[in-house]
C-alpha cells in the first residue's frame, strides 16, 4: 500500500474563524476513508481543501508527491484527477444529461466527441441510467441526478473521488441506489474520501473512519474500532445521538 | 473712328506677337518653358506696375503654379484677342487672361480647373442716376471685345434697347463712360471693383449677373500635360494659402476670400417666429434664416442651420460646436463678454402681453401675480429687472409656446416677449394681446465666440451692408413683417390653409414624423448595440475574481447610472469640445451618452444575472478541472443570459424612450420633430398625442417581439 494523499498540519481560517486547526490525515491508494463528525465541525471544508475549492491557510496537502497547497501548481490539471460529488449534485442546468458528462473530457481535449459519447453512455449504464442520455437535468429525480453527477466525475477518469454528503439531500427511497453505485466503485478499488452520516455504509465499505470535531481529528480507526469501541468521549456522544435518533 | 484705330492697333499687336513667337525657333525645343499669353491691361488680373513689371492675379497665379510644379513660364502681355488667336495658331502654349469659361470657347479651348469666380456687372459714371438696365433705353453702352460681360450685354441689347460700342481694352472702355460718351459699361465684377478702389470714377449699379468662372486655356486637344500641371499646381496653392495671399494682395484681404466655399454651422432657436421657425414643409424660414442664407450666398460661403434651441445654440457657440448663432439675440453688454457681435441687423424691444380677455394693461397691475418668461431672452431680463419694483413672480419656460400657453390658460397673467415675435404670434392665433409700448430697445445681432471666426463676422457685416444696399434686406423683412406692421405674416406662413384635424396633421407632417421616427430608431439601435458591448464588458469585469477590475466595474456603474441622462448628454455635447477643442456631431454625442448611461444599467444586470447563477455550478465546473473562463462561457453565461433576457428587453424599450431626451442637443428625433411642428402650428395637444401614439405603437411592437424572444429562450 502506498500513500495517495498526505495532509500535514492543515489549517484553514475564514477571517478570524479557525475552521481547521491542524489536520493530519493520510489516505492510501485504493483506500476508502469515511469522515464523520457533527455539523459545522469542518468536514466539508477539509474535503474542499483537497481539491483547492478552498485555499488552504497553511500546512501541506501532498497528492501523488505534489504539494497542491503551494501556489505554483496548475490546479486545473490536479483537479482533472480528483472527482468531486456534491451534496446538491450541481448538475449543469443548461446542459442535457449526456452533455453534462461529456463536457469536461471534450473541452479539456481528453477525448473526441465520439469517444466521450461512448464513454458517457457506458458510465450511465454503470450508474443504471442508460436511457437518460438525452434527458434534461430538470426531468430527473434527486437520486438520478446524483448518480449522473457521479458519472460526470468519473468521466475524467480520476484516481480519487471526494463525496460530500452525497445522500443527505435525497428522499430516503433514493439513498440506496446512490450508495449502491458508491459501493460498486469502492469494490473496483477507487480511492475514496466520503463525508457521510450513513453509518451503515461506513461500516460496510470504509477501510478507515475518521472522526472530526471542532476542526480537529479526534479519533480514527477501522469501522469496528470507531463504532464498537469508541474511546473519545465526544465521539461516544456523537454516536449516541446519531444511532439513537 | 476711335474704335477702328483701336481695332487696328489690336491686330497689329497680334501680328507682332506672331512674328515674335515665330522668331523664337527654340521655344518648342525648350520643353520646360511655356509661352503663356495674357492681356495688355486687365487689372487686377494683369497690368504693368510702377516699375513697368507685369503683375496681377493671373500672372502671380501662373508663376506660383509653375514654381510649384517645376516648369518655367514666359507670360506675355500680347492683348486678349491676340493671345486667343496665338494659342489657336499654336504660337502660344496657353492663355491666362481673365478668360471666362463659356461653351463657345470650349469648342476651341481646353480649360484647366476654374480658378476664379466672377460675374458681369454694369457700371455707370459716379453720381449717375442710372441704377437699372431699364434706364439704358436708347443709350450707348461701352463694351470690351470678346469678354463674357460683353456677351452678356449683347444678349440684353434688344430687350432693353441700347446701343453698344466696343473697345479692345478696359481703360478705353472706362474712359468712354467717364467722359460721358457712353452711359454705362459692362465688365467683370473684380475688375471694376479693383478699378474703383484705385480711383476709377465709376460706380457699380447692378448685382453680378451671368456668373461664371475664369479658366486657364490651351488649344483644344493639345498640351494635356500643361493643363494637368496647372490643375495640380492650383490645387496646391489653394491648399497652402498662396492663392488666397495672391488674391488678397490685389483685392485686399476681404473677409470674403477667407470664408469663401467654407461651411459654417449656425445655431438658432427651435422656434422664434418670425425670426426662425419651420414652415409647412418643415424647412427653417424666418427673418434670421433668410438673412443668413442671403448673406452666405452673397459672400460665397455655406451655412448649416442647426435649430438647437436658444440656450443650446448659445452654448454650442461657446463650446465651438457651432460657429455662430443667429437667434433673435439681443446685443447686451453681458453677452459681449462672451461673444463678438455683428452690426445690429434688427431693432427690437420688449413688450408685455396678456390673455386677450384680460383686464391687465399696466405693469403696476402685476403685483402679486405670476408672469411667464422664456429663459435667456431679453424679455426675461427685463421682467427680472422690474419684478421687485412691481412685485410679481416670474416662472421660466424653455420655449415660447409653453410660455404663451401659460398665459392663455391663466396660469400666468402676462408674459414679456420681443415685440415682433409677440406680434407675429398673435397674428398666428395666439390668444394674447400686447398692452405696453416696447421697452428696452435692443438691437439683435449675429454672434460668434469672442475672438473666434472673425472672418465670418466680417463677412456677415459686409454681406448685411450689401443686402441693405441692394434692397434684399427690406424684401426679407417685409416678407415676414409687412412694410411697417405685420400684414403679410399670416400669408407667408400659410397657417390658415393647414388642415388642423388629426388626419390632416398626420398627412401634412408625415415626412417629418417619419424621419424623426427613423432617427429615433436608428439612435436606439446604434446605442443599444454599443451599450450592450460596454455593459457586458463592465458587467463581466464585475464578476472576475480580481479586486481592481471589480472596483473599476463598480465605479463605472455608479458613475454613469448616477448621472442624469440630460446632464450627461449636455456634458458630452458641450463639455468635451470645450476641453478638447474638437467638435462632436450631435448624433455621435447622443450615441456616446446612451452607450454610457444604458450601458451602466446593462452592466448592472449582467453582473446581477451572473451572480444569480447558483455558485454550485461554478464549483462543479471548476472541480472537473475546467478553467474559470471556460466555466464562465460554457456554464455560467448561458444560464445568466437566460436570467438577463427580460431586463435586456426592458432596457431596449427604456433606451428608445430615452432618445427623446437627446432633443436637448438638437437631434432631430421624434420628440424634437414634435416640438418643431408645434412651434409652427401651435397644435400642442394634437401633435403630442400623435407623437405619443407613435412611441406607444413602436413600444407595443417591441414588447410583442420581446415576449416572443422570451418564450423561445425559456427551457
Ligand atoms: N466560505 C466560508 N466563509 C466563512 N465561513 C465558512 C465558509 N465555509 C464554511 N465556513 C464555516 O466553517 C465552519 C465549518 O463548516 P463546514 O461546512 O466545513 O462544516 P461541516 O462539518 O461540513 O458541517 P455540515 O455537516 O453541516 O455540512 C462553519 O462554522 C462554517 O460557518
Ligand atoms: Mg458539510
Amino acid at each position: 500500500m502506498s500513500e495517495k494523499v498526505k495532509v500535514t498540519n492543515l489549517v484553514k481560517t475564514f477571517g478570524d474563524n479557525e475552521v481547521l486547526k491542524g489536520i493530519n490525515l493520510t489516505v492510501q491508494n485504493n483506500e476508502v476513508v469515511v469522515i464523520i463528525g457533527p455539523s459545522g465541525s469542518g468536514k466539508s471544508t477539509l474535503l474542499r481543501n483537497l481539491n483547492k475549492l478552498e485555499e488552504p491557510t497553511s500546512g501541506s496537502i501532498v497528492i501523488d508527491n505534489v504539494d497542491i497547497a503551494r501556489n505554483d501548481v496548475d490546479i486545473n490539471s490536479v483537479r482533472e484527477n480528483i472527482g468531486m460529488v456534491f451534496q446538491h449534485f450541481n448538475l449543469f442546468k443548461n446542459l442535457s444529461v449526456g452533455e453534462n458528462i461529456m463536457l469536461a473530457p471534450v473541452e479539456l481535449k481528453k477525448e473526441t466527441k465520439d469517444e466521450a459519447e461512448a464513454q458517457a453512455k457506458k458510465l450511465l449504464e454503470t450508474v443504471g441510467l442508460q436511457e437518460k442520455f438525452d434527458a434534461t437535468v430538470q426531468s430527473l429525480s434527486g437520486g438520478q441526478q446524483q448518480r449522473v453527477a457521479i458519472a460526470r466525475a468519473l468521466a475524467m477518469n480520476p484516481d480519487i473521488m471526494l463525496f460530500d454528503e452525497p445522500t443527505s439531500a435525497l428522499d430516503p427511497e433514493m439513498v440506496g441506489d446512490v450508495l449502491e453505485v458508491m459501493k460498486k466503485l469502492a469494490k473496483q478499488g477507487m480511492t475514496m474520501v466520503v463525508v457521510t452520516h450513513e453509518m451503515g455504509f461506513a461500516k460496510e465499505v470504509a477501510d478507515r473512519v475518521v472522526f472530526v470535531d471542532d476542526g480537529q481529528i479526534l479519533e480514527e480507526g477501522t469501522p469496528e474500532q470507531i463504532f464498537e469501541h469508541p474511546k473519545n468521549e465526544r465521539l461516544q456522544d456523537f454516536l449516541n445521538k446519531i444511532l439513537n435518533v | 473712328m476711335k474704335q477702328k484705330v483701336l481695332t487696328a492697333f489690336g491686330l497689329l499687336v497680334a501680328f507682332a506677337t506672331i512674328l515674335f513667337c515665330l522668331g523664337l525657333p527654340g521655344s518648342k525645343a525648350q520643353a520646360k518653358t511655356y509661352q503663356i499669353g495674357t492681356d495688355v491691361t486687365y487689372p487686377p488680373f494683369e497690368f504693368a506696375n510702377k516699375q513697368n513689371k507685369y503683375v496681377g492675379i493671373d500672372i502671380d497665379i501662373m508663376k506660383a503654379i509653375a514654381k510649384e510644379e517645376g516648369f518655367k513660364v514666359n507670360v506675355k502681355p500680347v492683348g486678349f484677342n491676340a493671345a486667343v488667336q496665338s494659342v489657336q495658331s499654336g504660337q502660344l502654349d496657353g492663355i491666362i487672361a481673365g478668360m471666362t469659361i463659356t461653351p463657345q470657347r470650349k469648342d476651341k479651348f481646353d480649360f484647366g480647373t476654374p480658378y476664379y469666380k466672377t460675374g458681369a456687372v454694369m457700371a455707370v459714371k459716379k453720381g449717375s442716376d442710372i441704377t437699372s438696365l431699364k434706364q439704358l433705353k436708347g443709350k450707348k453702352v461701352a463694351l470690351k471685345t470678346g469678354t463674357a460681360a460683353a456677351d452678356y450685354a449683347n444678349s440684353l441689347k434688344k430687350k432693353y434697347g441700347f446701343k453698344t460700342v466696343t473697345f479692345d481694352d478696359s481703360d478705353n472702355m472706362y474712359q468712354d463712360v467717364t467722359t460721358g460718351n457712353s452711359v454705362a459699361c459692362f465688365d467683370d465684377q473684380p475688375v471694376l471693383q479693383y478699378g474703383i478702389k484705385h480711383g476709377l470714377k465709376l460706380q457699380i449699379a447692378t448685382k453680378p449677373a451671368n456668373q461664371g468662372w475664369y479658366g486657364f486655356g490651351v488649344k483644344k486637344g493639345t498640351h494635356k500635360d500643361l493643363v494637368k500641371k496647372f490643375n495640380a499646381g492650383l490645387k496646391k496653392i489653394q491648399a497652402n494659402g498662396t492663392y488666397d495671399k495672391i488674391v488678397g494682395k490685389y483685392l485686399g484681404t476681404s473677409s470674403n476670400s477667407k470664408v469663401k466655399g467654407k461651411t459654417f454651422v449656425i445655431g438658432t432657436d427651435v422656434t422664434f417666429p418670425p425670426f426662425e421657425f419651420a414652415n409647412k414643409n418643415n424647412k427653417y424660414v424666418g427673418i434670421d434664416m433668410d438673412l443668413i442664407r442671403a448673406i452666405a450666398n452673397e459672400q460665397g460661403f455655406k451655412v448649416k442651420i442647426k435649430a438647437l434651441g436658444f440656450n443650446a445654440a448659445v452654448q454650442a457657440v461657446e463650446s465651438g460646436q457651432a460657429d455662430g448663432v443667429i437667434a433673435g439675440m439681443s446685443i447686451t453688454n453681458e453677452r459681449k463678454a462672451q461673444f463678438d457681435f455683428s452690426k445690429p441687423y434688427f431693432n427690437s424691444g420688449v413688450v408685455m402681453a396678456v390673455a386677450s380677455n384680460s383686464k391687465i394693461h399696466k405693469l403696476s397691475e402685476l403685483k402679486g401675480k405670476r408672469v411667464a418668461v422664456k429663459t435667456g431672452t431679453s424679455g426675461a431680463d427685463y421682467a427680472n429687472s422690474i419684478k421687485k419694483k412691481y412685485g410679481f413672480k416670474v416662472v421660466t419656460f424653455d420655449d415660447s409656446n409653453n410660455m404663451y400657453q401659460d398665459v392663455s390658460t391663466g396660469n400666468s397673467v402676462a408674459c414679456f416677449e420681443d415685440h415682433p415675435v409677440m406680434q407675429y404670434a398673435i397674428k398666428q392665433g395666439t390668444k394674447l394681446k400686447i398692452v405696453t409700448k416696447p421697452a428696452l430697445n435692443a438691437p439683435y445681432g449675429f454672434a460668434v465666440k469672442k475672438g473666434h471666426n472673425k472672418a465670418l463676422l466680417q463677412a456677415f457685416n459686409t454681406g448685411l451692408e450689401d443686402l441693405k444696399a441692394s434692397g434684399t434686406y427690406d424684401t426679407i423683412k417685409a416678407k415676414y413683417l409687412g412694410a411697417d406692421e405685420i400684414k403679410t405674416a399670416a400669408k407667408t406662413s400659410g397657417n390658415s390653409a393647414e388642415d388642423r384635424t388629426f388626419i390632416g396633421l398626420i398627412k401634412q407632417n408625415k415626412g417629418a414624423l417619419l424621419s424623426g421616427l427613423q432617427e429615433t430608431l436608428w439612435l436606439t439601435v446604434v446605442s443599444i448595440f454599443f451599450a450592450t458591448i460596454f455593459g457586458v464588458l463592465v458587467g463581466l469585469m464585475g464578476v472576475v475574481p480580481n479586486k481592481f477590475s471589480q472596483g473599476t466595474s463598480t465605479t463605472l456603474i455608479y458613475l454613469f447610472r448616477g448621472m442624469p441622462l440630460l446632464v450627461l448628454a449636455l456634458f458630452i455635447y458641450t463639455g468635451i469640445p470645450s476641453l478638447t477643442g474638437q467638435k462632436i456631431p450631435a448624433f455621435v454625442a447622443g450615441v456616446v451618452t446612451l452607450t454610457f448611461n444604458e450601458g451602466a444599467y446593462i452592466a448592472a444586470f449582467v453582473k446581477g444575472g451572473i451572480e444569480a447563477v447558483d455558485p454550485g455550478q461554478m464549483e462543479a465546473s471548476r472541480s472537473l478541472g475546467l478553467p474559470f473562463g471556460k466555466s464562465m462561457r460554457k456554464i455560467i453565461l448561458p444560464q445568466g443570459i437566460r436570467i438577463m433576457v427580460p431586463s435586456f428587453i426592458n432596457q431596449f424599450i427604456i433606451t428608445l424612450k430615452d432618445t427623446s431626451i437627446l432633443s436637448i442637443i438638437g437631434l432631430l428625433e421624434l420628440t424634437q420633430t414634435g416640438k418643431i411642428i408645434i412651434a409652427r402650428n401651435l397644435e400642442g395637444f394634437k401633435v403630442w398625442t400623435i407623437v405619443a401614439a407613435i412611441y406607444l405603437i413602436i413600444i407595443t411592437l417591441l414588447t410583442w417581439l420581446s415576449n416572443w424572444v422570451q418564450r423561445r429562450t425559456k427551457v
